[in-house]
């Protein structure tokens, strides 16, 4: 998966963690705020690693096409 | 469904609509990935989710006190509907029309006190919802009653006493309360007995001939 279709599937990851977390306040009861606090922060954690992944195989492809 | 208005619950909102908006423009916009754009899709994904998801987790462990999160499983519900009934006089509806108890009234009641109190009420809850999931799921109230029970009773009278401290003189002036002043204190004799002040809940005890029926 190239760098700009892993930042798209992470983009809709977080707004689906984003509606998660935000649904249980709407909606204070037991399954909406157990679903935001598991799925929606699970969600969250893994479209957040996946920008870390792209901005640092970004920055290492940048170091290794800097002439030496 | 109502919009929220708690402090805390606006703010996890306002974090949460920023970030939606930087990850939305990204995907509509298509931006080249250049240091400008990573630094924006920082605070996308990570700054404002992060402050919305530590906001809102707190609103939710606030909201995990109130009744009506309680209330939401079925077997609850009637706990719940007798506590909002103003005419009740079941001892948790008293409790419930008190401040200091109100809309928290089963969380003050319930919760474990202490230390680690709070992690340990919460890890209890979390039972609840692993036993609602596999035992009482799909189980009507009149059965559930059978079987729904205070797994530590002895420990119920801490609660009260939190409030009621066993100390106070005119609470010693009660013949009832001073002949068994132990045990009450134990947990052995519970307040909220027949011959006491009655159960907390007496619309859910099981008729006799339902014990045992799951």
């Amino acid at each position: 998966m190239n760098q700009r279709r892993l930042l798209d599937a992470a983009c809709v990851a977080a707004l689906v963690a984003l509606a998660l977390m935000t649904w249980q306040l709407f909606d204070p009861r037991v399954w909406p705020v157990i679903i935001a606090m598991s799925l929606g922060q699970v969600l969250g954690t893994a479209s957040f690693v996946a920008y870390g992944c792209v901005v640092i195989a970004d920055y290492r492809a940048g170091m290794q096409a800097r002439p030496r | 469904m109502t919009f929220p208005t708690a402090p805390l619950a606006i703010i996890a909102l306002g974090f949460a609509a920023l970030s939606a908006v930087i990850l939305v423009s990204f995907l509509v916009l298509r931006p080249p990935l250049v240091r400008v754009t990573k630094i924006w899709l920082l605070l996308g994904f990570g700054v404002f989710p992060i402050a919305a998801a530590f906001a809102g987790n707190v609103q939710g462990f606030e909201a995990t006190k109130e009744r009506e999160f309680c209330g939401s499983c079925h077997v609850m519900g009637l706990h719940r509907d007798d506590s909002d009934n103003a005419a009740s006089n079941s001892l948790a509806a008293r409790h419930a029309r008190n401040p200091m108890f109100g809309s928290e009234n089963c969380y003050v009641c319930h919760a474990d006190y202490g230390m680690f109190g709070t992690v340990i009420t919460k890890a209890g809850g979390l039972r609840h919802v692993w036993l609602y999931l596999t035992e009482y799921r799909n189980v009507p109230v009149e059965a559930a009653k059978a079987t729904i029970h205070l797994r530590e009773p002895q420990k119920m009278n801490d609660n009260c006493m939190q409030c009621h401290s066993t100390r106070d003189s005119l609470w010693l002036a009660v013949p009832d309360h001073r002949a068994p002043l132990e045990a009450e204190r134990a947990g052995s004799l519970s307040c909220a007995s027949e011959g006491c002040h009655g159960f907390a809940h007496p619309f859910f005890r099981a008729l006799p001939t339902q014990a045992g029926v799951l």
